[in-house]
């Protein structure tokens, strides 16, 4: 196992009396494409913002690169990009003046070239005033400035939001070379394709606790079984239960579709007994993994 | 401490209402000034004027006494009061304010704070920009004052008194400069504060005035700094006081090193 970049332990944060996150922990691998997802308001865009140092955590403590977040967070910064999901940018600079500023921060003398070859692959206008931008072409902005100084760690907050199909297929090209070169990418969204299309390996956020962290591969394979049973007498499917029958996908005198989590061999055992026209087993698509757990 | 490339974007993105400010107030300290030999020519009709205009309102409007309109000092003097103790201070509080806070409402500060910067060094630099433009302001309209005090004088500049009430007002607008910045610092939900901090100059000022002209020197008009300042530029005794400008800079640091600690500190929610 490679070594740890993101390291969260036991992080909570409170707003006064209203939740933020609560006992978050989990662990991101050197080279890892971690997948962070949760609906609105789980508290993805919190636990983000404490590995950045704007806000503080209420306990726990935070690690990236082996550094403190709190104690370290200059170093850290210096080391990673950051698509923020909804931040603005200075509305009076141009494109090109934006992103110039932006790179100066991390020194050196070859944002240039990089500026213009990330503006070249996403299609975007340098010479145009950040205010005249459409949220797409701003949202495309935030990306090449987390790019351009080739960051280590890269963290992701809804980054496909705003952006078309086109473009969207791009910035996945674009993350997964950069993810090739050894970047390690924390890419949270509440769009489940764009993680199960990227990500190996997800954490799931629920009401501020992360409810799941695995990979997606032994989230399908292993722990879920999405199974649909078409039983050959009506009434059947109301009466049938098993240990290990998860959520209830769908319904009906003669059909029962269901999240398995338990043996599957109890579940070929006891269907021994009854009369079948069909029975099919699959491993479930991320976003069904993700409604179980938020049922 | 001071990051060179947040300086440079932030003074360009102030340098206009800078010069804007500069300008406006520059015009109005000439014009004011332009209108004083004309109330030296006509010193018999305004004195029996000013004889039935109570002394309250002389002294609401910044003369110590009847004759001090007459002098070109007290009479640039009482413009002072108005002109850059009063708008100077509205323009060093507003600007100290939002240099900082207009990251947070503005929705910029997520980007600015994701670069290697620190809070420290954000905060040094943006308080810089805000000392050069407040100084640079300050500056600019003493020079215009003297200007206009050179051409439209009566009789010899005394520039000791001068000087004085330049550095006072110097002084005031670096106080509320630092205030500006912890009420900044300690908005927990970001909003433009322009509005309320044009209303605490006014009731400072408001303050002062009325202990002005009450005649009350006591305790209630040291509620307001602008009381703080020496403004009798015609007295004998009118010179440097220690006192007045260590309680001006011990309480413009005091402020600022509090400000710092808090935003150290200070959750920036977007």
């Amino acid at each position: 196992m490679a070594s740890n970049i993101i390291e969260i332990s036991h992080l909570s944060k409170y707003y006064g009396h209203s939740r933020g996150i609560e006992d978050v922990s989990l662990d991101v691998g050197q080279g890892e494409f971690f997948g962070f997802i949760g609906p609105n308001g789980a508290g993805k865009s919190t636990t983000i913002r404490i590995l950045l140092n704007l806000i503080f955590p209420s306990s726990g403590s935070a690690r990236i690169f082996g550094l403190d977040v709190l104690r370290d967070s200059k170093k850290i910064r210096g080391r990673l990009g950051y698509v923020p999901s909804d931040a603005n940018l200075y509305d009076k600079m141009k494109v090109h003046e934006f992103l110039s500023f932006g790179a100066a921060f991390y020194g050196g003398n070859k944002s240039e070239d990089r500026i213009r070859e990330l503006a070249g692959i996403l299609d975007l206008n340098l010479e145009r005033r950040i205010t005249e931008l459409s949220t797409g072409n701003k949202k495309k902005v935030n990306i090449i400035q987390a790019l351009v100084h080739k960051p280590e760690l890269l963290i992701l907050d809804e980054p496909t939001s705003g952006l078309d199909p086109l473009i969207q297929s791009k910035l996945f090209g674009l993350l997964t070379e950069e993810n090739k070169r050894g970047t390690t990418v924390f890419f949270s969204s509440h769009i489940l394709s764009d993680v199960q299309a990227l990500c190996r390996r997800v954490a799931i956020v629920k009401e501020g606790r992360i409810v799941k962290s695995d990979e997606i591969a032994v989230l399908r394979e292993k722990q879920l079984k999405k199974v649909r049973i078409l039983f050959a007498d009506e009434g059947t499917s109301g009466n049938f239960h098993i240990p290990g029958m998860a959520s209830i996908l769908s319904v009906s005198p003669k059909t029962l579709e269901f999240m398995f989590s338990g043996d599957i061999n109890e579940l070929t055992g006891h269907l021994s007994g009854l009369r079948l026209e069909n029975l099919s087993i699959e491993e479930p698509p991320l976003e069904e993994i993700f409604l179980h757990y938020y049922q | 401490m001071i990051n060179i490339i947040l300086f440079r974007m932030e003074f360009r993105r102030n340098v206009r209402s800078m010069v804007l400010w500069s300008v406006t107030i520059c015009a109005l300290i000439f014009f004011t000034m332009s209108l004083f030999r004309s109330v030296l020519q006509y010193q018999q009709q305004i004195m029996g004027m000013v004889k039935i205009v109570p002394m309250a309102a002389m002294k609401a409007r910044g003369f110590g006494n009847i004759t001090d309109i007459f002098s070109g000092l007290g009479f640039y003097a009482a413009n002072n009061i108005v002109y850059m103790m009063l708008l100077g201070s509205i323009y060093s509080m507003v600007l100290s304010s939002n240099i900082l806070l207009k990251e947070e409402y503005l929705k910029t500060a997520e980007y600015l704070m994701s670069r290697p910067i620190s809070r420290d060094e954000i905060f040094a630099s943006k308080l810089a920009v805000a000392l050069l433009n407040i100084a640079t302001l300050n500056l600019v309209a003493g020079i215009t004052g003297f200007i206009s005090l050179i051409v439209f004088r009566s009789g010899d500049i005394v520039i000791h008194p001068f000087l004085i009430i330049t550095l006072y007002t110097f002084l005031l607008n670096l106080f509320f400069g630092a205030l500006g910045v912890i009420v900044a610092v300690m908005i927990r939900r970001p909003r433009p504060v322009t509005f309320f901090c044009v209303g605490l100059i006014l009731v400072f000022y408001f303050i002062f005035t009325i202990s002005r002209i009450s005649g009350v020197s006591g305790e209630f008009g040291y509620v307001s700094p602008f009381k703080w300042v020496n403004m009798d530029v015609l007295k004998s005794d009118f010179s440097f006081e220690f006192w007045r400008i260590a309680l001006f800079l011990g309480l413009a640091l005091l402020l600022s090193g509090l400000s710092l600690m808090i935003y150290r500190k200070k959750d920036i929610l977007t």
